[in-house]
């Protein structure tokens, strides 16, 4: 009896090492990541825009792997700040998780190409076509699931085609030919499918999933960082929204800031800046849309018919 | 004597049930009392989960696929570990040949494997094969081999002595001799063949029509449906448990344990 005392004290000692750790105030920890659409995160970065409005502010900005870790990490408090696709954001308010959307990010073009000369719509993908999206749950899979809803009658019709790839790895097999039959992405991949020879495209998110202009991406803080530091948390809203309206009146002015980021050099950065459907901005369109689709769908099991329940 | 053996045996029993009830009851809690059941889901939301998508859900449909892939490549992976070793044990040269291939092979992990066979063969069911077969075909071989090159001398010029050849020696001496090993052998295959199936649909989500059980999790991962994600680790769990005590044990029980062998 004592040794198993023994033991389990000693088990609740190491669990204990693992958590408790109280935080600065002034400290905040943003998710960063790369993309056409992220760049305003970036712009906040290197103009160091928030300690403009905070001069104490202690940033830390934490590489993650992909958007679904930034929302587990953002549920485990470990990261205050993040951005991702629309849907994403609402499977995880849906849940319950306490973080709401602080400023929209961009809209983007985002689409279905193919590879198939025979695939006109999506009622000529047959079952051993795999398309690539960049995971369950995601913008691209979600609008997929619009798509389908619209033109084959059932939101899930295509759900045993989907298979998870990340974008460069699937548009690189949807350019060369191998593997998979389309591709539902978002900039730059979609440009540089469109540009390439013997690629087409099946589905125009916005004319033929959603019906209208959609935000792509926003950025959501979480309850705790707003109750811990309200100033600080305004200082991060305010940098990103001054970012964005940088982004979209004047992408040429930092194009030595972004362009590298993204592997681009000042040309191509400046085309994809003023492809048609870029924009950037901070107002939400869409969300109530998304949730709705997704609840009728059901992807998440709660809905709201006011958007300020999503937003801070 | 045997009333000592069984108050042993049923003390261990207590044991054992009392400290999975205990974490149960830990799991119940402690959630709810840190505020913290967003994150890990009180057990019965757990147990909920579980049985509804068992059976109202996809669960079951996925478990099946990840059951057929990995009996699919446990047998391929025997019948070539079956004859690799026999070509080893007949020829001497090919068993020098077979070091060096397991001592390129054995160390890499299958999952590093994943992106060159998917270059070869494609996404799907296939690839995730070939990788389960190569999770499992080394250690069966290695231990295998290390079986039959342990049988005492003595017993196989006894097997001799008595009139033995060929494949009635191999049958009665060698294999008994060497089985111990073979039987650890097929439970190391058993645990990596799922480790190598999961890990490859987690990481590459390389699922064929349906998906198994790592894409499942995969999904249940991105729609933040922890109780979902807990249920994918409970039906792998339950799956090991019961061909653990059903179909190992009981191998190990018909053959080792009645010859009075241990290794």
């Amino acid at each position: 009896m004592k040794k198993l005392l023994t033991s389990l004290l000693m088990v609740i000692l190491v669990l204990s090492l693992f958590s408790c750790s109280s935080k600065d105030p002034d400290k905040v920890v943003i998710a960063q990541q790369f993309g056409l659409g992220y760049a305003p995160l970036t712009l906040v970065k290197e103009l160091n825009l928030i300690e403009k409005y905070y001069p104490n502010a202690k940033i830390e900005w934490a590489q993650l792997g992909s958007g679904g870790s930034i929302r587990e990490a953002m549920a485990a408090g470990q990261v205050d700040v993040g951005s991702m696709g629309v849907p994403p954001f609402l499977i995880a308010w849906a849940k319950g998780y306490d973080y709401k959307i602080m400023t929209a990010l961009c809209e983007m073009p985002l689409g279905l190409q193919t590879n198939r000369p025979e695939v006109k719509s999506l009622k000529d993908i047959s079952p051993q076509m795999k398309i690539a999206t960049p995971s369950p749950g995601s913008i691209q899979h979600i609008l997929l699931s619009m798509a389908s809803e619209k033109e084959l009658g059932d939101a899930t019709a295509l759900d045993r085609n989907v298979i998870a790839m990340a974008h460069p790895d699937a548009a690189n097999a949807l350019i060369n030919k191998i593997e998979i039959a389309a591709h539902f992405t978002s900039p730059p991949y979609i440009f540089m499918e469109l540009e390439s020879e013997g690629i087409h495209q099946v589905v125009d998110a916005e004319k033929d999933a959603f019906g209208e202009a959609f935000t792509f991406l926003v950025t959501a803080g979480t309850g705790k960082f707003k109750t811990r530091n309200p100033e600080l948390f305004e200082a991060v809203n305010t940098a990103l929204r001054e970012a964005i309206a940088i982004m979209e009146n004047d992408p040429g002015s930092v194009s030595d800031i972004v362009a590298p980021t993204l592997n681009l050099d000042r040309e191509t950065y400046l085309r994809y800046c003023n492809w048609p459907g870029v924009k950037f901005e901070t107002e939400p369109r869409g969300m109530l849309k998304f949730l709705d689709f997704m609840n009728r769908a059901g992807y998440v099991s709660k809905t709201t018919s006011e958007q300020r329940d999503l937003m801070w | 004597m045997t009333d000592k053996v069984n108050g042993e045996k049923n003390k261990s029993r207590l044991t054992k049930i009392s400290f999975l009830l205990a974490l149960f009851l830990i799991w119940e809690f402690v959630p709810v009392w840190t505020n913290s059941a967003k994150i890990i889901p009180p057990f019965h939301k757990v147990m909920v989960a579980f049985w509804t998508n068992l059976w109202h859900g996809d669960l079951l449909q996925h478990v099946a696929y990840s059951l057929q892939l990995i009996f699919t490549g446990i047998l391929i992976g025997m019948i070539l570990a079956f004859v690799l070793t026999a070509l080893c044990i007949v020829s001497k040269r090919f068993n020098d040949i077979m070091d060096v291939v397991i001592s390129i092979m054995h160390p890499l992990p299958g999952i590093a494997l994943l992106p060159v066979v998917m270059l070869i063969v494609g996404l799907g069911a296939k690839s995730i094969i070939i990788i389960i077969v190569h999770s499992i075909l080394w250690p069966l071989i290695v231990n295998a081999l290390a079986g039959f090159n342990s049988i005492p001398k003595i017993q196989i010029e006894l097997g001799k002595n008595l009139g033995m050849k060929g494949v009635k020696l191999i049958w009665l001496v060698m294999i008994p001799n060497a089985f111990p090993y073979i039987l650890s052998g097929i439970k190391i295959s058993w645990a990596r063949s799922w480790r190598a199936l999961v890990s490859a649909e987690m990481v590459f989500g390389a699922s064929g029509m349906v998906g198994g059980l790592g894409w499942y999790i995969y999904k249940t991962r991105f729609f933040m449906d922890v109780s979902g994600m807990f249920a994918g680790l409970i039906s792998v769990i339950i799956i090991g448990m019961l061909v653990d005590e059903f179909v190992l044990k009981s191998i190990e029980k018909n053959t080792v344990k009645k010859w009075g062998m241990s290794v």
